[in-house]
């Protein structure tokens, strides 16, 4: 079982070619993600993702890099790897979303992946916690959850 | 905020002998770079300096044990490490709705 992927699935009343501009357009991620961006649907184009909080409207700022871009069947991008790398499988995390006709609408399918790689092995960490019992009994629940919500989504 | 990613929470879980180590500390309970690097295969100076990443990150808490310090998990910090992946999933959810009330709003007025 994979623990370390996001994956969802959502049904669009509208056509791939209106929900690829609204996942990729800079002027439609800032009214989704919030985020200011200027990173154009490009392959390798680069830039960043820009929230603002308050005074500061640089309060939180995110590298983004466009891997995929073929509308309006597939868009996918690296983000949160660290400013002035080169994004990478290792360093990122790497969201895809693919566009299927669906009726006369579109299936969006979402995963992101990398938190393995990134970040930590929930799946490791849940067998050890089985394992190791005391004093967790607050904490396998939420693994729990979270792991239902991962498999669920599949 | 819509970003659920903590960097220096991450990148210390990010490191698999770091990983590892969280790993032994909860099976034994506490630990000591010594007892550490016993049962991994680097220097007792590289768990010391792994143990700093993870305590400046709040996942280990040390006391002084004698001439060295000894350290345990910080559980309430890796239940908020467990939090945020949770998050993630949760943010997504509310994008693709978002996504999809955008389409859909866009393609009526077509």
């Amino acid at each position: 079982m994979e623990f370390g992927s996001i994956e969802r699935e959502i049904h669009v009343e509208a056509p791939p070619e209106v929900v690829f501009e609204v996942v990729a357009r800079p002027e439609h991620i800032r009214e989704w993600w919030y985020a200011e961006s200027e990173v154009e649907p490009t392959p390798g184009a680069t830039g960043e993702l820009i929230w603002g909080d308050g005074d500061d409207p640089r309060a939180q700022v995110v590298p983004m890099t466009v891997v995929v871009a073929e509308p309006p069947r597939l868009f996918s991008f690296r983000w949160t790897h660290p400013a002035g790398e080169k994004a990478v499988d290792g360093n990122s995390l790497l969201v895809t979303f693919e566009l299927v006709p669906s009726g006369s609408g579109t299936l969006l399918r979402l995963t992101e992946t990398g938190f393995r790689e990134r970040g930590w092995e929930v799946a490791v960490l849940e067998q050890q916690y089985a394992e190791h019992v005391a004093g967790w009994e607050t904490f396998v629940p939420r693994i729990e959850e979270y792991a239902v919500g991962l498999v669920s989504a599949r | 905020m819509t970003v659920a990613i903590d960097d220096g929470l991450w990148s210390a879980i990010g490191d698999p002998t770091r990983r590892r180590m969280l790993d032994l500390l909860l099976a034994s309970g506490t630990g000591t770079a010594t007892s550490l690097s016993e049962q991994l295969p680097v220097t007792r100076q590289a768990v010391a300096k792994h143990l700093g990443v993870l305590d400046r990150a709040g996942l280990v808490q040390a006391t002084p044990a004698g001439r060295e310090k000894r350290y345990g998990v910080d559980q309430a910090q890796l239940e908020r490490a467990v939090a945020q992946l949770n998050a993630v999933g949760n943010t997504w959810d509310a994008r693709l709705r978002r996504i999809k009330q955008i389409s859909e709003a866009i393609s009526k007025s077509k």
